[in-house]
């Protein structure tokens, strides 16, 4: 399998506001593949979003070494993140993060223009995906008319637009009854398997690991145990 | 074609839209307004000489403005009639007088006085009336907007200027002067008699028309020596003192400065409007901006929404707000006022909606710079 992403030794140090320096990773390494479904557990403040954004493109590493989709992250280039964002990572939140003024349909849509899609190109991505998802008979509907089950599955939905290899996921389940979450899990990793995506989802839901292919768990700030899920 | 994210994100709160939209009509209404009622004052301050068919006028030293005439010898003309390039050449008579009214009151009344009417082209709107009338007597003609102040008059009623009593033998319209003073119409002689005192022997202005076809530096030719005939006396061109007598209200009174004063109030009001608004809904999206870059968007794509929501505030509050401004027109006719709104004015108000809307988002832009796509990852 091909792996996708890479964290080498990854550190972050924040500075408060009277100059105390605060280490929220700590020599994190982690490397995940096309097609392989990981799950990064961990109590609040451990550092999991921080080691998200890192791998997501949004923060950069105070130290260590990131590669993603095979290009080396670097803090000296910041204006190169969100093109690598767009190119090679697809996200889904826990407030599912949906545009409330467009339709299920253009949300996907207008996520495929942003990564340089458009016109008929982009709209068949975006039924493909829509359709992929289940609510084809959705796609016109606006999020406020979606249940959250049916919103989670757009941003899923809208993660997969434009054949991103990583996939991270933040808390997917957290807003979801645990019927919804274990139905919206279990697409999302049939889907990620389909499609041949890196899936890394951020979460404290012990369903992960149900679909997850390997466990880790972070813990102040360092990667405490790797396992394969049970 | 790609989702208009801006458009359907403007239109998803649509009292949030029509406040922002009727922040820039408003801004919009005051600016043709109040520059349109200007405009018309300003017209009404040179609308005879712009009538008069007239090349160049020469006047008194130092004259302000068509109005505040001083007198000087009528025998000029005959200096200027012998100009080579000079076809012909009047004098012309422009002076305050007093008007005893049916009431006991007193107004006042611009007399315009000339030998021929008909030559120049003034007036320009008879409604009733044949001018050639005005050497058979003790005639004059009154123009329409003298029905404010004078109250309602007719064809046949006497007046009394300046202590003569005459008769009103026709009515003019459009005959405008700035300060609103009604004008009269009565022949040149018959003017001089009017105030011996200051009239007998003078005239106030002398009016050149060139031979047909005479170009720019013909013009300037002659004006040049009627200048050195007359070296007591000031010639302009037609546009020069149709600009001087403007320019004279302008700078010479607050008009001018009022205006200006309410121009930057109307487009400060607009500005504070449409960037409060535009600043609240862009703290209000934070989040859906900070998705745009979290899925790889960057300050560029939200510029162009939110340059895009402005420009569309622009454009609709323009039009409402030019909408609102032409239909107030009727009713400032209605008490003789004009609303002139030119046409290269109504594309420099849209151009300065747009700017200014786009003005008013850049305040947006800096908070939209400053958004940190992480917080998509907060609850």
């Amino acid at each position: 399998m091909k792996t996708v992403l890479e964290a080498d030794s990854v550190s972050k140090d924040f500075r408060e506001g009277r100059g105390d320096v605060v280490s929220v990773l700590r020599g994190v390494s982690l490397s995940l593949s096309r097609g392989e479904i990981v799950s990064l557990e961990g109590p609040s403040g451990s550092g999991k979003t921080t080691l998200l954004s890192i791998l997501g493109c949004i923060l950069t590493a105070s130290s260590g070494r990131v590669v993603v989709d095979g290009e080396e992250i670097s803090a000296d280039r910041p204006a190169r993140l969100p093109a690598i964002r767009k190119k090679s990572i697809g996200f889904v939140f826990q407030q599912f993060n949906l545009f409330p003024s467009l339709t299920a349909l253009e949300n996907v849509e207008y996520a495929l223009n942003i990564k340089g899609e458009k016109g008929a190109a982009a709209l068949r991505e975006a039924e493909r995906v829509i359709d992929a998802v289940g609510l084809s008979d959705r796609r016109d509907f606006l999020p406020r008319d979606l249940s959250g089950g049916q919103k989670q599955r757009i941003a899923i939905a809208r993660a997969l637009a434009g054949k991103s290899p990583i996939l991270l996921a933040d808390e997917p389940t957290a807003n979801l009854d645990s019927q919804i979450g274990g139905q919206v899990l279990e697409m999302f990793r049939a889907l990620a398997k389909k499609e041949d995506r890196a899936l890394l989802i951020v979460t404290h839901d012990p369903k992960v690991r149900t679909v997850a292919d390997r466990v880790l768990r972070i813990q102040d700030g360092r990667l405490a145990a790797e396992g394969l899920a049970a | 074609m790609a989702v208009d994210l801006a458009t359907k994100s403007l239109l998803h709160d649509k009292l949030r839209f029509l406040i922002t939209v009727s922040g820039v009509a408003f801004a919009v209404t005051l600016v043709f307004v109040q520059v349109g009622l200007f405009l018309g004052l300003l017209d009404n301050a040179s609308v005879t000489i712009e009538h008069i068919d007239a090349d160049l006028w020469v006047t008194s030293r130092n004259t302000p403005n068509v109005d505040f005439a001083h007198t000087f010898p009528d025998t000029a003309v005959k200096r200027v009639r012998s100009v080579p390039g000079v076809e012909r050449a009047d004098n012309l008579i422009v002076w305050f007088v007093t008007v005893n009214l049916p009431s006991g009151a007193q107004e006042g009344s611009l007399v315009y006085a000339l030998e021929d009417f008909s030559r120049w082209n003034i007036p320009w709107n008879v409604a009733q009336g044949d001018l050639a009338d005005l050497k058979r007597g003790q005639y004059f003609f009154l123009d329409d907007s003298a029905v404010k102040r004078y109250g309602s008059f007719q064809v046949g009623e006497y007046r009394e200027i300046l202590g003569q009593r005459m008769k009103i033998i026709g009515r003019t319209k459009d005959a405008r002067s700035f300060t609103t003073t009604p004008i009269s119409f009565i022949d040149f002689e018959r003017a001089q008699t009017l105030n011996p005192q200051s009239l007998q022997g003078k005239t106030t202005y002398v009016l050149v028309k060139l031979a047909p076809g005479a170009d720019a530096a013909e013009i300037a030719a002659v004006k040049a020596e009627i200048a050195r005939r007359l070296p007591y006396n000031d010639v302009y061109t037609k546009k020069e003192w149709a600009t001087r007598s403007r320019n004279y209200w302008v700078q010479s009174t607050g008009i001018g400065l009022n205006m200006y004063i309410t121009v930057f109030l109307g487009c400060l009001v607009g500005i504070v409007v449409v960037a409060q608004t535009l600043y609240t809904s862009t703290m209000e999206h934070l989040k859906e901006f900070g998705t745009v870059k979290a899925i790889g968007g960057g300050n560029l794509d939200i510029y162009r929404i939110l340059g895009k929501q402005a420009s569309i505030a622009a454009v609709g509050g323009f039009v409402m707000g030019a909408l609102m401004a032409y239909a107030m027109r009727p009713a400032i006719t209605k008490i003789d006022l004009k609303l002139i709104i030119p046409p290269v004015f109504v594309a420099i108000v849209f151009v300065g909606a747009v700017v200014m809307c786009l003005a008013a988002a850049m305040i947006s832009f800096r908070k939209v710079a400053s958004i940190d796509p992480a917080l998509v990852f907060r609850g």
